[in-house]
């Protein structure tokens, strides 16, 4: 089966996408529960991270929780925000083997933390509300917090529902210290979690079970009774629960309750072996439920199965990577991103030899008439040279896709659709300088979380 | 009523075996009786299959290593990067000490880096005589065989990482018990007596399950395990085998063993691969022999062992490689003439399951 009737089969099968017209419609975007805020800020709802806090310009507020690395920890605690001005010339040695001290590369034109990470200023007058308070710096910035940390905006986004600069989807335990948007909590009742997956905002149980939908029940109506109910377990709604946004409780039979999202009646798996499992989608007629979809990749793109789970694709079939980067300064700049140094990418894709890298992990190119129709996946034009963002004039100026304002690359080992050569390529298995795979689905580690 | 959800998943399985094994799985009564070894006992239906637990690349250790690492212990990238670039005060850049490590983990290259490399030396080895000749670089088994092909030995016997101390040993077969990815089992089928039977078929899959074990963690035979017939597709192989005296031997086969570490889901790709297992109804153990591509072992390597983890074994992955490639003794490159693979061994241990085989296969997604 060629990848493109994989992918239509799949996408009509398992709905992995959303169609941005789907996404559009508000009812398929995932509440949440309403908080207060102070004047000037309001919530907005990104495409892949939900419901996200934003400014008065639609910028997303992101916190740098503390993450322990390997000889010490980053981030901040509440009410001690450490991004300032600072302009780091050197590594700090938290990731061994290597030792601290070493230059970092362009650090001529190396920003501060403050400078890609601006802080969120409160005015002379605001005032503290609910969870939001300000934290009076060292340096005298009033900075507005949230649940007692300090709140940024991230200069990588430029939209309302951007949110470029960091992700609440796992980043590896021996990943960089990364930002994390926030914003308001889900409106889920308490027996439910949401886990942030490149493939959209799939609906758990708080135990980690996945939850599951079958298109044979009826809106408001479960139609899984007898072997069905035994393989496929109702998910209960205690006494007390009430219906709440999307979430609703029906009556199976007298004083049986069981929840419904979208008036889809909700169940768990019987038989999957492992949390957060999407085998039961594999089931005819049973799929994980989402409260929101990642949008449509664009058509260049295609889904393909590997020996370890379901990852994305370029048109031939070949494995879709990303690069990860997070530099060893005191303040964990990204290096993931064109407009930052391409010394780390370079080595690992070439040994420094941006000639090698066109060869190793070349770029996925967009067609001449390519568009996104979504803000999560978009088209930029690349100097290969630099690694760097060029003009779309400039002469040998790569025209290619990028995902969340990073470029995409396939791998020179993989040879058709399936193979996996590049996932965990670069140091600390790709996830601190390296390359992972486009994980959609992993049903035997956690590498689509 | 029983309640599934307040049972583990290791217990559903169990639960669930009696609906899904096929008819040739013998009852409790022939499990019973199997236990009791007869003399020239066969499997029910002349089908047995058996679960990998347990697994070491093939160092024959001796105590410090006084035989086969008389030159003493390879060193890390911690050391390297000590000589390479000291603590003498002197400013250097990221650029040129990191990540001029880093390209060389990478894109290593097969010329002296000026270290010492020690190979693993000696007569003796663990393995299999893979190319049924007998060559000056073989080594000799404890038992007595000859031609043992397991270069891989030299390369990796005097890296800490890789002996029975190392962290390396400890973990590979931690994950190899506890990580769904990594479960692979062998099914002998035709045979007609596990003791002397010249013509058994041996077919290799991907499994779904647990391992069964004992409330003090040991594997027990009698278990299931359901072949992932999705995702585990491309490693399903057969072969024919012999048994004689109640050892197993397996002709070469072209073999992809999953072995996920701390996050990777990477592949030992061995060509040629042959078995040599001591069997019984309960468990077999021995040697999985063959020819592990270099380039793809070498990859599996760097990700599985970032250099963080490699250090902690002294396991220099550019030192390695150069060793792989000057050892490397089999499939030579139609056009170089370079060997693209090199013999090794691994030391494992299986127990007996009941592999279940679908009937008809249902998922929609893999239509």
């Amino acid at each position: 089966m060629s990848g493109s009737n994989l992918r239509n089969v799949f996408a009509a099968l398992s709905s992995l996408w959303l169609s941005t017209t789907a996404l559009a419609a508000t009812q398929l975007t995932e509440l949440y529960e309403p908080v207060p805020m102070p004047p000037g800020f309001q919530v907005v709802v990104s495409e892949l991270e939900g419901p996200v806090f934003a400014d008065a310009k639609g910028h997303t507020l992101y916190q740098w929780p503390v993450k322990p690395l390997r000889n010490g920890a980053v981030g901040e605690r509440k009410g001690q925000p450490t991004c300032d001005h600072t302009r780091y010339k050197v590594n700090s040695g938290l990731m061994s083997p290597y030792p601290p001290g070493l230059e970092l590369p362009e650090v001529e034109t190396r920003p501060s933390c403050l400078d890609v990470w601006p802080a969120v200023t409160a005015e002379e007058d605001a005032k503290p509300i609910g969870k939001w308070t300000i934290i009076e710096r060292k340096d005298g910035i009033r900075q507005w917090a949230y649940d007692g940390y300090a709140l940024y905006t991230s200069v990588l986004d430029e939209q309302p529902g951007d949110v470029n600069g960091g992700t609440l989807r796992k980043t590896g335990g021996d990943g960089p210290g990364t930002r994390k948007p926030v914003g308001p909590p889900p409106m889920v009742p308490p027996q439910f979690e949401i886990l942030p997956l490149l493939s959209g905002r799939m609906l758990v149980t708080s135990e980690g079970n996945s939850v599951y939908a079958s298109a044979k029940d009826s809106l408001g109506k479960s139609n899984c009774h007898g072997a069905c109910a035994r393989a496929w377990k109702p998910i209960a709604a205690p006494a007390y629960a009430k219906d709440r946004g999307d979430f609703t409780i029906i009556e199976r039979e007298p004083g049986i309750r069981q929840w419904a999202f979208r008036h889809q009646p909700l169940y768990t798996r019987v038989a999957d072996e492992f949390f957060h499992s999407q085998r039961g989608s594999d089931e005819p007629g049973w799929s994980n439920v989402y409260t929101q979809r990642a949008p449509e990749p664009p058509s260049d793109f295609t889904v393909q199965d590997t020996y370890s789970g379901i990852v994305l694709a370029d048109s031939r079939g070949k494995t879709v990577y990303v690069y990860n980067c997070g530099d060893d300064a005191l303040d964990q700049l990204a290096c993931d991103h064109p407009d930052s140094p391409q010394a780390y990418r370079l080595t690992v894709c070439g040994g420094g030899d941006p000639k090698r890298c066109l060869e190793t992990f070349p770029y996925v190119l967009a067609t001449e008439n390519a568009k996104s129709t979504s803000r999560l996946w978009s088209v930029m034009y690349i100097d290969p040279m630099t690694g760097k963002i060029a003009q779309p004039q400039q002469p040998g100026a790569l025209r290619v896709w990028a995902f969340r304002k990073r470029p995409v690359y396939t791998m020179w080992r993989d040879r058709g659709p399936g193979e996996l050569h590049g996932d965990s390529w670069g140091e600390f298995y790709g996830y601190r300088n390296g390359y992972k795979a486009f994980w959609l689905r992993d049903d035997y580690d956690n590498n689509a979380e | 009523m029983i309640d599934f959800r307040s049972l583990p998943k290791v217990a559903l399985a169990a639960l669930a075996l009696p609906l899904l094994t096929t008819a040739a799985s013998p009852t409790v009564e022939q499990a019973n009786k199997a236990a009791a070894v007869p003399e020239d006992w066969a499997p029910p239906g002349g089908r047995i299959g058996y679960v990998l637990w347990d697994e070491y690349w093939g160092i024959r250790e001796t105590e410090g290593g006084k035989e086969e690492c008389p030159n003493g212990w390879n060193i890390g990238p911690r050391e390297q990067f000590a000589i390479l670039y000291p603590d003498n005060g002197k400013k250097r850049k990221l650029v040129d000490t990191q990540l001029a490590y880093e390209s060389q983990v990478w894109f290593p290259d097969t010329r002296p880096d000026g270290f010492e490399y020690h190979e693993a030396t000696g007569k003796y080895a663990l393995g299999i005589d893979l190319d049924g000749k007998h060559s000056p670089e073989d080594f000799i088994s404890d038992d007595g065989r000859t031609g043992i092909d397991n270069q891989l030995f030299r390369v990796v016997g005097c890296v800490r990482n890789y002996r029975k101390e190392g962290e390396l040993g400890i973990i590979t077969t931690k994950w190899r018990q506890q990580n769904r990815f990594n479960r692979v089992v062998f099914e002998l089928s035709n045979v007609d007596s596990l003791k002397n039977d010249p013509d058994v078929t041996v077919s290799y899959f991907r499994t779904l399950d647990h391992l069964l074990a004992d409330s003090t963690g040991h594997f027990l035979p009698g278990g299931s395990q359901r072949i992932d017939t999705r995702f585990g597709k491309r490693f399903h192989v057969s072969t024919k085998g012999r048994i004689v005296n109640g050892v197993l031997e397996t002709d070469p086969v072209d073999l992809e063993l999953p072995e996920l570490a701390l996050s990777d889901p990477s592949i030992i790709k061995f060509k040629g691969m042959k078995l040599r297992l001591t069997l019984t109804p309960e468990k077999a153990e021995g040697v999985l022999g063959g020819y592990a591509d270099v380039e793809q072992w070498y990859y599996a390597m760097n990700t599985s062992w970032a250099t963080h983890h490699a250090s902690y074994g002294q396991a220099s992955a550019p030192s390695i490689y150069r060793a792989l490639r000057r050892l490397a003794d089999g499939y030579p490159d139609p056009k170089t003439g370079e060997n693209t693979a090199i013999s090794a061994a691994m030391d494992i241990k299986l127990v007996q399951v009941y592999v279940i085989h679908p009937e008809t296969e249902s998922l929609m997604s893999s239509r």
